[in-house]
């Protein structure tokens, strides 16, 4: 019994100790927010939270906070009901630690920027409103979530407002996600109107629905996690500054389609239809985001992609019924991808600038620590045995393999662990090692503990988080045990395949043949020609129509056609027809009378 | 000095020079190992030489032409573009905060009166650049020719004691990084 009250306790705790910088400023005149306070804010409600995940772990108590409602007039309220369950128990300390440590590193990153403590208050409003969306029990409150992420996204992607193409990725990102929100918005509707609750606990009990709803969490999911269709914001939401990349569209933004998915599955359980649909639209977002990542040459787009492939990934699972497995790979992926984005903000920084990994080469020697924290985030990315991605990446493959599904969707799942072996090395080999392509006059710097600390301490947590959930938390499911010996390799074999092809490539690049052009290298370095055929047709199209309609269904059809004209124009039509009876002569005139008066005859008779 | 004016069309000289650092900087992207790079760099400069005593403008244009289109062909998707450039991570990135002088002139006075000395000091400054303001407009009108100006180049000033014209536009123009 005392379990649940520490537990409520300490929660609600952990969330009001977030809540701090943004109310403190607002009551007391002398309290000025600074970044390491911020800083140090998020990193007290870090290890407050462990108190409740712990409890969680050792008694498997949950709670549900339900009915404290924000009273806004007579009709409107805000229903706040916390779930804590073993999904947000787990996500509170992962986020928190995550952005304490992103919290760390921006206060080197963004040291020279004016408006830093703008900037970090920022970060911890999205971290609210993502806090929120997690812990969320009820669908209202999930959606206040799901649209602060949205607006903070927006607002930090365009950070640098006085740059065009940041403007226009903070418009996309911001258009594909309201995209996704019509999806969320037609499933909440229907649940408004067939259960008469918003509440996850009374709405998910019931176990059969109809394929419309969630159709539109399906859209949700694939406008917030940027799976294929609307997945070109990603790549574009790299405009903005890294911190902001590791937080929002790598560790926490991009997955709560996918835990959208997570809360809901009681609903999608027992649709196939719908777990097919999950499964093929996944296969298709991994292997297409792995494709586009091979030929980058802008060290962050990689690390963007190869985000996008890794929510496909995680869609996959969903589309196999497997919700627990796919958030222990939220979970494990936060902590790799984070460190990644990290480990490239310092060697963007410390190269004033350059992005490119054409101008990098031989970090190894100049930047130790940071590219063995590189390289440690890569083989976690890649599935290594026992690092973190392996615990979620080898499941899900063999899962896979081993049920009687799409098998189109395992082989392009396959093809997509091979290319992110192959991207990851491609990525290594030519950021780390060889001669150095960068300006010889460039000074450079990692010996900061806002740098090597959370780089560190992320590394640490991509090398033993999968065996800590692992260890510590109950399968709901049983995986499968008995496999042949080759399908139970088969994410190790294509990912050593991928090796093999990449260390086979960059010997070619060394070679003296000039390279080309060629359709494969087209296709991927323009990201399948997607952006140009969906941002320029569809609106030129709608842009054509709207003229039409607005010039000639206006002016010409109803002002002329509708008018004077077209009535002009049928008696002109009647008077051709009837122009050959006028002839002149008496006898055709003799006959049309007397047709004329029969046909009066024949009508009153 | 010594420098002259833009045309309206680009010689023939510029435009091979143009080609040629494109076709190296597109290379540049291609062939990423500086040893591959200086390789295939020595073959091109080596096709540019040969061609290079041409006399015959119509022929050396046939060559120009052949040359852009083959450069079109072998384009690199993705060329690299210095962070600075346009186009590149970092450009205009710090355009949000580089705010006109003018505004200066708005602070509150209890802000002003943070800095005397500086605004002291600003508005000798402005005084002389309302004293000198007619004499460059006049010294402009003077120099520009009845249909237009021909070159954006300000010309300096000619007289005794008078500043360039537009001198003070230059003069408070924002730092390339206002930090």
């Amino acid at each position: 019994m005392e379990h649940t009250l520490l537990l409520n306790t300490s929660v609600l705790l952990t969330l009001m100790i977030i809540l701090t910088p943004i109310l403190l400023p607002l009551t007391s005149k002398n309290f000025q927010n600074s970044p390491t306070t911020i800083t140090h804010t998020v990193k007290t409600a870090f290890l407050m939270s462990l108190v409740p995940t712990t409890l969680f772990m050792y008694s498997g108590s949950e709670s549900i906070t339900s009915h404290l409602e924000w009273k806004f007039t007579t009709n409107f309220k805000i229903p706040l009901s916390f779930k804590m369950d073993q999904y947000s128990l787990m996500f509170l300390p992962i986020a928190l630690f995550v952005t304490w440590s992103i919290l760390q590193f921006a206060t080197w990153y963004m040291s020279t920027e004016p408006h830093i403590t703008k900037f970090f208050s920022y970060l911890l409003t999205f971290l609210i409103a993502m806090l929120t969306l997690t812990t969320a029990n009820n669908m209202f409150l999930l959606f206040i979530g799901w649209e602060g992420v949205g607006i903070m996204s927006f607002l930090l992607i365009g950070w640098w407002q006085g740059r065009a193409e940041a403007n226009t990725a903070a418009l996309q990102a911001v258009l594909y996600n309201r995209i996704g929100d019509i999806g969320l918005i037609l499933s909440m509707t229907w649940l408004a109107l067939t259960m008469n609750t918003w509440e996850i606990q009374q709405a998910f009990s019931h176990t059969q629905a109809p394929t419309l709803p969630l159709l539109g969490l399906i859209l949700a999911a694939t406008g917030k996690s940027a799976q294929f269709g609307l997945h070109p914001w990603l790549p574009a939401a790299m405009e903005g500054p890294t911190p902001v990349s590791a937080l929002l569209h790598s560790s926490t933004m991009v997955v709560a389609g996918i835990f959208l998915l997570i809360r809901t599955h009681p609903l999608l359980a027992s649709n196939q239809a719908a777990l097919t649909l999950c499964l093929c639209l996944g296969a298709l977002s991994t292997l297409f985001a792995a494709t586009c990542a091979l030929t980058q040459n802008d060290i962050k787009k990689i690390i963007a992609f190869s985000t996008s492939s890794q929510l496909g990934l995680m869609m996959v699972t969903i589309g196999l019924n497997l919700p627990q497995l796919a958030f222990l790979h939220i979970s494990t992926h936060a902590f790799f991808k984070a460190m990644l984005f990290l480990c490239s903000g310092s060697i963007i920084h410390n190269l004033n600038g350059e992005q490119d990994i054409r101008k990098m080469g031989s970090m190894q020697k100049i930047l130790p620590t940071t590219t063995s924290c590189l390289t440690i985030g890569n083989l976690a990315l890649m599935g290594t045995p026992f690092l973190a991605g392996f615990f979620s990446k080898d499941p899900i493959i063999e899962n896979l393999n081993t049920s009687y599904l799409n098998t189109w969707a395992l082989l392009l799942t396959l093809m997509a662990t091979s290319f992110t072996a192959t991207y990851s090395l491609r990525m290594t080999v030519l950021v780390q090692t060889g001669s150095t392509r960068m300006s010889s006059t460039t000074l450079t710097n990692e010996n900061n503990q806002a740098i090597i600390n959370p780089i560190t301490r992320l590394a640490l947590g991509s090398i033993t988080a999968g065996l800590l959930i692992t260890s510590y938390t109950l399968p709901t499911k049983t995986p499968p045990m008995t496999m042949p010996m080759s399908t139970k390799t088969a994410a190790l074999l294509v990912t050593i395949l991928g090796i093999a092809l990449a260390l086979e490539l960059s010997n070619m690049t060394h070679m003296l043949t000039h390279p080309k052009q060629n359709t494969p290298l087209n296709f991927s370095s323009s990201l399948g020609y997607f952006n140009p055929l969906t941002h320029r047709l569809s609106s030129t199209n709608l842009l054509h129509t709207g003229q039409k309609i607005a010039s000639h269904l206006i002016d010409l059809s109803w002002y002329k056609k509708m008018g004077p004209e077209g009535l002009a124009n049928l008696q002109l039509m009647a008077a051709k027809t009837s122009i050959n009876l006028h002839t002149g002569l008496i006898k055709t005139y003799l006959e049309s009378f007397a047709l004329s008066i029969l046909i009066i005859i024949l009508s009153l008779h | 000095v010594g420098q002259r004016a833009m045309a309206a069309y680009l010689t023939h000289q510029q435009r091979v020079l143009r080609l040629y650092k494109k076709a190296l900087r597109h290379l540049e992207s291609w062939c990423i190992y500086r040893d591959k790079y200086r390789y295939f760099a020595v073959l091109l400069r080596d096709r540019f030489d040969k061609n290079k005593d041409v006399k015959d403008m119509v022929k050396a244009t046939q060559l120009l032409r052949a040359g852009e289109e083959e450069f079109w062909a072998n384009q690199h998707p993705q060329p690299y573009i210095f962070p600075d450039s346009p186009g590149g991570t970092s450009y205009e990135r710090y355009e949000c905060y580089k705010i006109p002088e003018w505004c200066l002139d708005f602070w509150h006075p209890s802000e002003k009166a943070m800095y005397p000395d500086y605004f002291a000091k600003r508005e000798q400054w402005k005084k002389l650049q309302r004293e000198s303001w007619e004499k460059e407009i006049k010294q402009l009108e003077e120099e520009t020719p009845a249909d237009g100006p021909k070159t954006e180049a300000l010309p300096p000033a000619r007289k005794e004691g008078h500043l360039p014209p537009l001198w003070w536009q230059y003069v408070t123009r924002p730092r390339e990084i206002p930090m």
